[in-house]
This record gives C-alpha cells, sequence and structure tokens, in this order.
C-alpha cells in the first residue's frame, strides 16, 4: 500500500459510505443556467471529479431555498422549484456512476446578496444591518418570514433527496442567514430570536429540524460553520465550539464543515479561500478544534493542496476529511494520480485564486491553468488522448505558460515537439510574477508544465532566440509561436523611456534595475504587476507612490486578491493614489520630475523622485510571426468558427505541403495566463 | 583364443558389480524417509514414462533427443545382445547381425555425443562426462568387432592376440563405464537411477501428459518439520536427485542463475547428491553458484545440509519459477526439494532472512502479507458496491479478491476486473473481510503451518457459501485454491468448485459473446507469461486469445510460453531478497525491449509490481484486465422488450 493511506480509508456519513477522505467542498460554481438548473456544464464538472476519484463533492455553494434569495447573480443552484428534480438526477448518476457522492450546500444567503435585479426582492436580516462587500442593504425579517423560510429548508432538502442527491449541508457560514441569526453583531433582535444564546440559535434549529423531519433519518443532513469570525464583535473560536456542540447534541446532523474566518468584509472574505500569500491550512487549528467537541466527522478545506499535506493533516487526526477544492479545480484527477503513484503528475492549484475571483464578478469559474476544467461539456479533455492520425513534427516558440502548454498537448497527443525559449529557463512572463513578493507559488504553473514537457520527451532548447531560417531549417509540420510581448513603454515619448527617464515595471521585478530611493509607480493596468512592483520595491526599502489613471490601483484584480496586496503595500506605507495622469517624465539635477495631471480636473501636480516605474501592459513580440506569415500555409489564421467550437483546424485535414503557422497568448494581443493556455489547448487538442 | 573364456567372464564380472553396485546405492536412498508408491504399477509404467514422456521433453532439442535415441537405444539393444551372443553364446547369425547393427546404431549416435563434446556450452558438466563418448564408441566399437566372427564376416581368430588385447582394453572398460559404472556413480548413474526415479516417481500424475505442481504438505506432528538432512528427504526424492544427468538445462533457464545470484539448480541437485553419498564437492565439474567458490562443500547423509553442504542463501535465491523443473529431462522435482529445506529453516530454526520473519508474524497476526488492518481489506471497493457472500450466500462466481486488495497498484487491476465482470452481467459476490491470504508466500517461505492455518480457514469460509466457480486475478491465489487447498479439505479432495484465472474466465466470456471489445489502440504488445499461470497451471492460450480478441498480434519474447522468463517475483524471493549481480525483472524487462515492446501484457500483479519496479524509460506495464477494460464498449441496458427479442433472434 502507499504511503497516502490514511486518503483512502473509506469513512461513513450516516449511511453513506465516503470512498476516500477527499472532499470538493461547496463552491459557487456559476454554472446553473437555466433559472439555477444544474445543466450540462454543471454535471459535467462534477462527473469529472467523480471520474477523477474524488470521495464526496458537496456542489452548489450558496444554492439558494427560497425566491427571496437571488440566484441568478451568480448562476446558483435554484432549489426552490420543483423544476430542480429531475436535473438533480442528471447529476446524481454521472457521479454516483464513477462510485462518488454527491450532496449540495442549502442556504438563504439573507443579507448577503443583491437586491437590484432578478425579482428586486427586499434583501432579508434579523436586524436589518447593511453588508458591505455587497452593499446591500436590507429589511428586518418579520416572523412569518423565518417560518417561511424554514420551510423552504425543508422542501429543499427533500428535492435535493427526490433528486437522488446523498444529502445536503446547511450553509451557517459566510454570513448567510443562519449565522447572520447566531452573530450578535449582525442579530440585534430582543424578540424569541435573538439576545440570548438560545434565541439566537433558534432559527439554525429550527431549519434543521425541519429539515431532518422532511427527509428522514438516513439521508445525510450537514452543516457548514466557520471557525471564528475574526471580528471583536462577531462569533470567536469559542463561541463556534459551544455552537458546534449544541447542534451536535441534538443528534440531527451528520458533519461539519468548518471553514476559518467571516467574510462580509473584504479584508476577512480574503481569508475564506486563501490566496498563495497564506502559508497551508492557516485556519485547520479551527477546524480541530470544532472536531474537539462534536462526535460526528468534520471536514476542512482551506488551502490543502497536495497529497502529502492531506496525509499530514488526517494522519494527525486534526480532522475526518479534508476539503480539497481548488485542488480539484486544478486537477480533478488528483486522486487517480496519487492512486497511479504519478503524484509528480498533479497539476497543484497554486492558489492564484483566479476561480474564485472570477466567481466573485460573477462570471463563470475557471482555473487559471487548466483551460479544461469546467469545459469538459464542449470536449476539453483533462487526459489528452493519442492521436491515430498524422504524427506531425511541431515547433513551439516560446517557453511561457502558452507555448509549454501547446508544447504538452502536442506531445501527449503523440506528436514529435521541438520547443524554443530565448531565456535560459522556461516560464516566460510567469517567471517575472513569481519573483515578486507573495506571489512566488505562481511559478507552479509553469514548473508543473515544464515537468510535463520534460516526462513528455519534448525536445527543449533553452537560451535559442528563434528566427526565419531556424524556423524553415526544422522543416516543421506546425509552428506555434508564443512569445510573447514586451512591456508598452513608448506608447507616451513624453514618459522618457527611450531616454533612460522612466523604466519597466519588469526592470524592477527582474533585478536589472536597482530600486530606487524614492519611486514613482504609474501603473494603467491595475492588475497584478503593479502592485507587484510597489510590493516588491517598497519590501526594498524604497519610499513607493503607486499612481493610476483608473478608479484605484489594483483595481482590475479579485475581491480574494487585493486585500492581500492591500494588506502589503498599507503597512509598507506605499501611498496610493486615483485618477491620476502621467503626463511627463523630465531630469533635474539628479532627480526625476513626474507631471501628474488629474483625469478630472485637468490640475497638474509635480512629484521629485529618484525613479519612475511604468506599467503599461505589453506589445506583442509579432516579428517572427510577420516573417514566417507569408510562407506559411495558412498565413498564420486560426478558424475561429472551429476554434471556439473546440472542433480540429480545419487545415489539419486539408492535404498540402509546408507549414501551418498559429500563434497564440500575448504574441497576439495582451491577455492573460488562462487565455493563452485556452488557446494552446483548444488548438493542439485536435493536432 | 583368450577372449573365448575371457569375455563371458568380464560380462559376467560387470553384471554382478553392477548388481553390487545397485545394491549399495539403493541403500543411500532407503535412507531417506519412508513414502508409499506402487512400486510394482510404477515399473510397469515406467518403459512408457521413459520413452514417451521423458522422450517429449528431450525432445525439445532434436539434435540431443535423436543422439540419444540412437545411443541409449543402441546401447539397450546391444547389452541384452552382448548377454545372448557372448554371454550364453548363443550361435545365431541373426543375433550377431543384430548386434552388428545395434552397435552401428550405438556407434553413430556416439559419434554426435562426441562431437556435441568437442565444444560443450558452459551448461554441460565436464569432468567424466567428457570420458562418456570415449567409453560409448570404445564400448560399440570394441563389440562391433567383437561380433564380426559371429556373424561370419569375419574368420575365427582374425587379427591374432594384438587386437585381441585392444579389444579386451575396450571391452573392460566399455562395461566399466557402461555397466557397472552405472551403479557406482559414473555418469551413467543417470540411466540407472533415472529409470528407477520415473518408476517411482513422487508424482505419477505427471506422467501421460498430467501436471502436478502443487507443494505436498507437512505433517505437523512429525519430529523434524521439513528437511533438516539428506535423509530426512523422501527415499525417492534422494533417488530423483541420482537421476541427474547435468545437462544443465536447469542451469540454462534459471532467472537467479542468470542473476548472478548463489543459486544453480543444477548444482543443487549435485550437492544433494554430495549429501546422499557424503562427499565434497571439489570434483564437481560444472558451473558453481554464483560468487561461491567450488571446493568447500562438504555434506553427509545425516549431516544438517546447510552447515556445510549449501548456504541457505542459495535456498533463498529461488523464485520457485519452476523453470528448471519444465526443462530437466530427468523430470527432477527441484522446487520441491528447495521448499522441503526451506520448511527446516523457518519452521524449525526461524532462520527466514530479510522481511521472511516480518512477512510471516504479519501473516499470523493479520492475515496478510504487510500487516494492513484486516478491516481494510475492502477499502479498495469503497465506491464499487459489490455483494458480499456473507449477505448474498450464493452466486455463479466468487471473485477472489486476493492480497492485491491492499496494493494501490493491483486495486487498478481489480477494479478493472469488477468493471468487466458488471459489464458482462456475471453473477458474482466477494468474501470481503472474511477473505484470508491465500497462504502462497508463507508456503513458499517454508512455513507451511501458518499456510495451513490461512488454507484451513479459508477453506471454512468457502465452505459457508454456494458458487460454481472461483475467479481470481491472482495466479498465486489461483495456484493454491486449485491445486494446494485439496488436501485441507475436510474430503481430502477439495471443494466443490472450479478455480479459473480471471483471463480463462474472461476469454470465456468474450467467446460466449458477453463482452464486446473496441480494438486496441497503441503499439507493439508482448506477453509475459505468469510462471504460476503457465508453467504451474499450463494455461498459455487463454491469455493470448484475449490479446487477439484486443485485435493484438504478439511480438512474442524468445522466452515465453512454457519457457517464459519469471519476473523475479515468486517464491517470496522479493521478501527474502538476496544480493545478486542484477536484477531478474531487469532481465525480463530486456527481454521484452529485445522485442520492440512498448507495452507488456501480464496477468499477475505480483509481474505487475516487479516489472513496474524496472527503472524508466521502458515499456508499460499493464494486466490483461486492464486492456480489456480500456477496450469495453459499455452499453446502456437495452429495454426489456429489445433483449427478449435479441434472445429470440439469436
Amino acid at each position: 500500500m502507499s504511503q497516502y493511506d490514511v486518503l483512502f480509508q473509506p469513512l461513513k456519513i450516516n449511511q453513506l459510505t465516503i470512498r476516500n477522505r477527499v472532499v470538493s467542498t461547496a463552491h459557487a460554481e456559476v454554472y446553473a443556467t437555466d433559472g439555477g438548473m444544474t445543466t450540462d456544464r454543471y454535471v459535467k464538472y462534477y462527473e469529472e471529479k467523480a471520474k477523477g476519484g474524488c470521495g464526496l463533492c458537496i456542489c452548489g455553494g450558496s444554492s439558494v431555498v427560497s425566491i427571496d434569495s437571488p440566484q441568478s447573480w451568480w448562476s446558483s443552484v435554484n432549489l426552490s422549484t420543483d423544476r430542480i428534480i429531475p436535473h438533480f438526477q442528471n447529476l446524481a448518476d454521472a457521479v454516483h456512476k464513477h462510485g462518488g457522492k454527491i450532496m449540495i450546500q442549502i442556504t438563504h444567503m439573507g443579507r448577503r446578496s443583491r437586491w437590484d435585479g432578478e425579482n428586486w426582492v427586499n434583501l432579508m436580516s434579523p436586524s436589518g444591518i447593511r453588508e458591505p462587500v455587497h452593499r446591500a442593504t436590507c429589511k428586518t425579517i418579520e416572523e412569518e418570514d423565518i417560518w417561511r423560510v424554514i420551510g423552504d429548508f425543508a422542501k429543499a432538502a427533500v428535492r435535493a433527496k427526490e433528486g437522488g442527491l446523498d444529502g445536503v449541508e446547511l450553509s451557517a457560514v459566510h454570513q448567510h442567514m443562519i449565522d447572520q441569526f447566531w452573530s450578535p453583531r449582525v442579530n440585534k433582535r430582543t424578540d424569541k430570536w435573538g439576545g440570548t444564546f438560545e434565541n439566537r440559535m433558534r432559527f439554525g434549529m429550527e431549519v434543521l429540524k425541519a429539515v431532518r423531519e422532511a427527509v428522514g433519518r438516513e439521508f445525510a443532513v450537514g452543516m457548514r460553520i466557520t471557525g471564528d469570525e475574526f471580528h471583536p464583535d462577531g462569533l470567536n473560536h469559542e463561541d463556534m465550539k459551544q455552537i458546534a456542540a449544541y447542534y451536535d447534541a441534538t443528534g440531527l446532523l451528520d458533519f461539519f464543515g468548518v471553514v476559518g474566518s467571516g467574510c462580509d468584509t473584504h479584508n476577512t472574505l480574503a481569508n475564506v479561500i486563501p490566496n498563495m500569500s497564506y502559508p497551508p491550512e492557516p485556519f485547520l487549528h479551527l477546524a480541530a478544534g470544532i472536531k474537539e467537541v462534536v462526535k460526528v466527522p468534520v471536514i476542512h478545506a482551506q488551502n490543502i493542496k497536495d497529497p502529502n499535506q492531506a496525509k499530514r493533516i488526517l494522519e494527525a487526526g486534526y480532522v475526518d476529511f479534508v476539503g480539497m477544492t481548488r485542488a480539484h479545480i486544478a486537477d480533478p484527477h488528483f486522486i487517480a494520480k496519487v492512486k497511479a503513484n504519478q503524484v509528480d503528475q498533479i497539476r497543484q492549484c497554486v492558489g492564484a485564486n483566479y476561480c474564485i475571483d472570477r466567481q466573485y464578478m460573477g462570471l463563470d469559474v475557471l482555473c487559471i491553468q487548466n483551460a479544461a476544467t469546467s469545459r469538459e461539456y464542449t470536449g476539453m479533455p483533462h487526459i489528452i488522448e493519442k492521436t491515430t492520425g498524422t504524427k506531425r513534427k511541431v515547433v513551439v516558440v516560446g517557453g511561457g505558460p502558452g507555448g509549454l502548454e501547446a508544447a504538452r498537448v502536442a506531445a501527449e497527443r503523440g506528436h514529435a515537439v521541438t520547443l524554443i525559449e530565448r531565456a535560459d529557463e522556461l516560464g516566460g512572463q510567469v517567471t517575472i510574477a513569481a519573483r515578486a513578493p507573495q506571489r512566488d507559488q505562481m511559478a507552479g504553473i509553469t514548473r508543473w508544465l515544464a515537468m510535463e514537457v520534460e516526462r513528455l520527451g519534448v525536445e527543449v532548447r533553452l537560451g535559442t532566440t528563434a528566427n526565419a531560417d531556424m524556423i524553415k531549417d526544422l522543416k516543421a509540420d506546425v509552428v506555434i509561436l508564443a512569445t510573447g510581448g514586451r512591456p508598452f513603454m513608448e506608447q507616451n515619448p513624453h514618459w522618457g523611456a527611450a531616454e533612460g527617464l522612466s523604466v519597466s515595471s519588469w526592470d524592477v521585478i527582474n533585478g536589472t534595475v536597482e530600486p530606487g530611493k524614492s519611486v514613482l509607480i504609474y501603473d494603467t493596468i491595475c492588475e497584478f504587476t503593479g502592485m507587484s512592483a510597489a510590493d516588491y520595491l517598497s519590501s526594498k526599502g524604497s519610499l513607493v507612490e503607486l499612481v493610476t489613471d483608473d478608479i484605484k490601483p489594483g483595481v482590475g484584480i479579485g475581491g480574494t486578491t487585493f486585500p492581500t496586496y492591500y494588506r502589503s503595500l498599507y503597512e509598507k506605507e506605499v501611498i496610493m493614489t486615483s485618477d491620476m495622469l502621467l503626463e511627463k517624465v523630465y531630469r533635474e539635477g539628479d532627480k526625476l520630475v513626474a507631471v501628474l495631471e488629474n483625469e478630472y480636473t485637468g490640475a497638474q501636480e509635480e512629484r521629485v523622485v529618484d525613479q519612475v516605474v511604468i506599467e503599461n501592459g505589453t506589445r506583442p513580440n509579432e516579428e517572427l510571426y510577420y516573417e514566417l506569415k507569408d510562407a506559411s500555409r495558412n498565413k498564420g489564421q486560426i478558424d475561429n468558427e472551429t476554434l471556439f467550437a473546440g472542433q480540429a483546424q480545419p487545415i489539419l485535414s486539408e492535404p498540402g505541403e509546408g507549414m501551418i503557422l498559429w500563434r497564440l497568448g500575448d504574441c497576439v494581443s495582451q491577455r492573460n495566463i488562462h487565455a493563452a493556455i485556452y488557446d494552446a489547448l483548444r488548438l493542439c487538442k485536435d493536432l | 583364443m583368450i577372449l573365448d573364456w575371457l569375455l563371458p567372464v568380464l560380462i559376467s564380472a560387470s553384471l554382478v558389480l553392477a548388481l553390487a553396485g545397485a545394491f549399495k546405492r539403493a541403500s543411500l536412498w532407503r535412507a531417506g524417509q519412508p513414502e508409499s508408491v506402487n512400486l510394482l504399477a510404477g515399473l510397469m509404467a515406467m518403459p512408457r514414462r521413459y520413452l514417451v514422456d521423458l522422450h517429449h521433453v528431450v525432445e525439445r532439442d532434436k539434435y540431443m533427443s535423436n543422439t540419444h535415441v540412437a545411443t541409449a537405444g543402441g546401447f539397450v539393444l546391444s547389452m541384452l545382445l552382448i548377454i545372448l551372443v557372448h554371454l550364453f553364446g548363443l550361435e545365431s547369425r541373426w543375433l550377431a547381425w543384430a548386434l552388428l547393427a545395434s552397435s552401428v546404431l550405438m556407434f553413430t549416435g556416439a559419434v554426435f555425443v562426441f562431437r556435441r563434446r568437442l565444444n560443450p556450452p558452459s551448461r554441460l558438466s565436464k569432468g567424466p562426462w567428457m570420458r562418456l563418448p570415449k567409453s560409448l564408441l570404445m564400448f560399440s566399437a570394441s563389440f562391433f568387432i567383437l561380433t564380426l566372427p559371429a556373424a561370419g564376416i569375419l574368420p575365427e581368430a582374425f587379427g591374432g592376440w594384438v587386437l585381441a588385447l585392444i579389444l579386451l582394453v575396450g571391452v573392460a572398460w566399455g562395461l566399466s563405464e557402461l555397466v557397472f559404472g552405472m551403479t557406482w556413480g559414473g555418469p551413467m548413474k543417470h540411466a540407472f537411477a533415472g529409470a528407477l526415479h520415473l518408476a517411482f516417481h513422487r508424482r505419477p500424475e505427471r506422467f501421460n501428459g498430467g501436471r502436478s505442481t502443487g507443494l505436498k504438505p507437512v505433517d505437523l506432528q512429525a519430529r523434524v518439520l521439513g528437511v533438516e538432512k539428506p535423509t530426512d528427504f523422501k527415499w525417492n526424492q534422494l533417488l530423483g536427485f541420482d537421476a541427474c544427468v547435468q545437462c544443465g538445462k536447469c542451469e540454462a533457464v534459471c532467472p537467479a542463475y542468470a542473476a548472478g545470484q548463489p543459486l544453480n539448480p543444477k548444482k543443487l541437485i549435485q550437492d544433494m547428491v554430495i549429501g546422499l553419498a557424503g562427499g565434497t564437492d571439489a570434483k564437481f565439474a560444472g558451473s558453481p553458484y554464483p560468487g561461491i567458490e567450488l571446493g568447500h562443500a562438504v555434506g553427509g547423509p545425516s549431516q544438517t545440509i546447510t552447515e556445510g553442504l549449501v548456504n541457505s542463501d542459495t535456498l533463498w535465491s529461488c523464485t520457485t519459477c519452476r523453470a528448471c523443473v519444465e526443462e530437466c529431462p530427468m523430470m527432477i522435482e527441484h522446487v520441491d526439494a528447495i521448499v522441503d529445506m526451506r520448511r527446516f529453516l523457518t519452521m524449525e530454526k526461524g532462520n527466514t532472512p530479510n522481511k521472511g520473519a516480518e512477512v510471516l508474524e504479519n501473516l499470523i497476526a493479520t492475515d496478510n502479507p504487510n500487516g494492513f488492518d484486516p478491516g481494510g481489506r475492502m477499502n479498495w471497493a469503497a465506491d464499487q458496491n459489490l455483494p458480499l457472500m456473507a449477505d448474498v450466500k450464493e452466486a455463479e462466481v466468487l471473485f477472489w479478491v486476493s492480497d492485491g486488495a491492499f496494493d494501490m497498484r493491483s486495486q487498478r487491476i481489480l477494479r478493472a476486473f469488477v468493471k468487466v465482470l458488471k459489464a458482462a452481467g456475471v453473477d458474482f459476490a466477494v468474501l470481503g473481510d472474511e477473505e484470508r491470504d491465500s497462504g502462497d508466500v508463507a508456503r513458499r517461505l517454508g512455513d507451511d503451518a501458518t499456510f495451513q492455518s490461512l488454507a484451513k480457514r479459508n477453506i471454512a469460509v468457502l465452505n459457508k457459501y454456494r458458487f460454481k466457480r472461483i475467479v481470481t486475478t491472482d495466479p498465486h491465489a489461483f495456484h493454491v485454491l486449485k491445486n494446494e487447498y485439496g488436501d485441507f479439505y475436510p474430503n481430502g479432495k477439495g471443494g466443490d468448485y472450479e478455480v479459473l484465472h480471471h483471463t480463462t474466465f474472461i476469454n470465456e466470456l468474450v467467446q460466449q459473446g458477453r463482452l464486446q471489445l473496441d480494438a486496441f489502440k497503441g503499439g507493439t504488445v508482448t506477453y509475459h507469461d505468469p510462471c504460476y499461470l503457465g508453467r504451474y497451471n499450463g494455461e498459455y492460450d487463454s491469455p493470448r486469445d484475449l490479446l487477439k480478441a484486443l485485435g493484438i498480434e504478439l511480438a512474442e519474447m524468445e522466452r515465453s510460453g512454457f519457457r517464459s522468463r519469471c519476473c523475479g517475483g515468486g517464491g517470496g524471493a522479493p521478501i527474502t531478497d538476496i544480493p545478486g549481480e542484477r536484477r531478474i525483472a531487469d532481465m525480463r524487462m530486456e527481454d521484452a525491449r529485445a522485442v520492440g515492446a512498448e507495452l507488456v501484457a501480464v496477468g499477475c500483479q505480483q509481474c505487475t509490481a516487479m516489472l513496474e519496479g524496472v527503472v524508466e524509460p521502458r515499456p508499460v506495464i499493464k494486466d490483461i484486465v486492464e486492456l480489456v477494460s480500456e477496450a469495453l464498449i459499455e452499453r446502456a441496458p437495452a429495454p426489456k422488450a429489445a433483449r427478449v427479442a435479441e434472445e429470440l433472434m439469436s
């Protein structure tokens, strides 16, 4: 047996035998279409996890039980209608077919939602206190509403059961209605639904009793709770132990899921899905504390990503199940690879939080590095099959994420692949990104790709600058250019890049220029690079002002990531200035003067600094493309119709001599890692 | 004429001496332990065993088989005629002519023996064996010439006394080698001991195309458990050792020998001969045990074998693959002897090397070799919804899961098999936590007490349920269930069920059209015959038929079928882990690489583990059932009406 034996001890939850100790915990997928139904994409996404061996999937984070808990913002699952039942049957069958189990989280979001859409509801909360993250104002919930919602919970649970799902998880976490009643921070009521411990517990207890009565003793019912809200006026760990023990004592619950931190502020929200700046399993101690006081199994997820970590946690007995949710978004075949002794082949989550940051914007959850995730229904493969057709010679230029993915997929298809990279190491822009403080784990994306490329026998030529003659000499059937971009410094000549008055964010992060004593960073993009440059320079002791013409620095970064940047930047006294354009840089003595102009008033200000750093995105490295374009069979063109449909490029089946030329990633236009990887996957999967 | 009276004297003297030698040799064998053999029936059956069964083995080498037929046939015929013509003086031209013909036949054979000995392969023993062709030539030539007058071709007393003297020397030489040399320990001993060995063989089932590969049980009440001294062997085992012709066919196929581990089956048998007769190995004229110098081994009938005669590492190097037994033209049972001696080391001395003792303790405490929680035996199938015998009581097929249940790699094989069973709609069930280790490893490691205990407890469980067949993916469990459990059934014969290897069973399902298979997509495939499936149980065809059904044209390795080379994983060899110069699994992988295999299909989780232990890059290893399950075309169950229609059509 293997060193990971402890992961593979089945454990029962009520009548269910869960085949291993790894759970994909509830998260909002943003895939439930058609009014919150678990349609094809949803089913295939979970089927892939079950196929990959995941023990238990708890789907549908924040799936609503009532029509006054809006679902459309996040395309969450809607259990307020019987229409869901046949959809659940499809979902349950797909997961059960592969030996997995599937439950769903059910909730009423209370005040944690948006009212300005869908049914234009009055949001409800125990005491009508506004929720800041969603800017959600709400009414004070009335007795009639309370009993209606309790009834809705019971009906929803029955729908889950009738749909063949294996259980329900009541959400009493993330400040949904149940824990809104629990928390004295939000519940200021003086009637029987607030005040004393028992009164604050009453709503949750009535929900639990109603659900249990509706579904019977043998259906799994669990509850997800926080281990500590991390608010001085909220519930602390001791409170949560008391609450957990109180509910456990009823014998009506079959498991607890425990999450560290509340999340009704931007800063606490970032704790809930800890990004790469957090240590491994930062809140395990909270879950372990809950496990001490309850008799039923405890599930804990939060930054548990690799099998060794999972094994260590389980062997020490802190919790009974490890939640590895993002780990499964990055690689739904996680368990299968552990079992097949292919731990090195697991595409490991790096905590970039592209998934959850999209979710908070109401966009479908996607993985920054695995473009097949949630696209199973379109035919995007997690396991790339060898081609039975022509074996081709493929040359990829550029060893960033796009080029690496193209090389990996082409090699998996069985083609002879050569990868040419100008630098002495693989990674491209990811390597730069990973040099910034707290961002080192970004390198995991390209490290995995590089390992796969090596395993698959791709010929990698490092330190080699490709040119047209070299490419032609290689006589490739397919040439894929993923040559990336370079900092776009020349957009405004007055920035003085040509004269050396300003340097790029890359120069700074790469360490090719020394940090100045006082630095002005001008960031038009407002994503990671500008923030990372500020973080990097301030960590080297520079006095930094981060200026943008946009509405706030880092505005393009999602909800779980900008807070961790802010924590670091504020602590290092970085000044963040919005709404200012950089007009001009000029030298005065041994200092530089940066001329800023207010976007809205036109008023100009000057800053005297030692260094001006520009983050203005990239321009494509497209010279090689234009040199090769005319000589190629397809003139460099990609057929969008088949590309978007996830089908093979027609040129592959057309007879003809010479090379096919494609380009992808930032050498076409500046997008992101996911875009480059997705293009590489969909272009090469049918190669 | 001096020859007229001396020749009969010489012949009769040699016959008398031979008889005396025979008695002396027999007394050495009789020092062994009693074993009841039907002597008369054995003797009656002997000629057929010699001429048919043994010839079958020898015939694999056409050159040697023809040579042996001519030489041995010529000699036996000549000897009979010599007795009639030259001892009893029957004056018949016919007889004389017949003798001339037989001696020509023998001479011709002897010429080929001589040629073989000009540049003999290393597996052949040298020493006295180099003299044998000359003795054969001398014998046949001398008697040919001596018989010419009797045939009326030459006058009496031709050639004068010089020739007479020369012929006399030739006759004396020939008779001493071929007649009394036979019983006094010369190379020709093989003929005499061999004939009796075949007559009194411990496994008469092996003759007439039969198979007998199960180990014999130990009487746990016996004074000594296993074999300590040569005289602890059964008398007919000792006789068997004496039958060895030192042809070294065993040496040539022994995987441990090839890997440079200190085992050479031929040398081992010769050491047993030294043991039974007393002496040293100084005159052994073959290859030594790798790494052990000749001349230091000393033994006698009542001396402990592992104290001076055979190093215990030699015994622990064996993988029990039976390649030696399969090749042995004298049908000697090397593996029986090795396990007998291991039994003493394990059960009397507690000297099972390396991980051996730990594994046996685990088996005793947890019923599985690696000491896993016995309650976790079904963890692998937590998501498979397998029917348990305890629940259903009755099923067509009992799926014997085996200890692969505890191993992550083997679990893939098990799951693949479950998928196939389900796809074919087989009515099956498993024993779950009621199953125990089959006892194979305990038995090969010499711990027959633990084996018997496991076997009896497994049998008690099997007896609780009704099923027609046991099917297992583990050839080791397959072997013991099929061939070794019978001795422990209350009825002494075995259970009322058939035991099948999964490849046999799946092949049957395919033949019956119960599985729909897509064609295999992939490169060159070779098949590695597991020893316990092939040589132990003769199943060479089903795996190949199945692979063919997948559209695979096998690239057969040179060592395949009954000549398959062991993966190194049998007999507890990976547990006792005796060092050599190479790893057996690496050599086996070389065999696979030599035929350009990209995938090695196997039918045994032990083989899978051993071959996958070879460092990459190397061919992919897959159990046949994994290939089948990958190629499975799963149909949604047809509506009932359609099924009825289908049945009516067929």
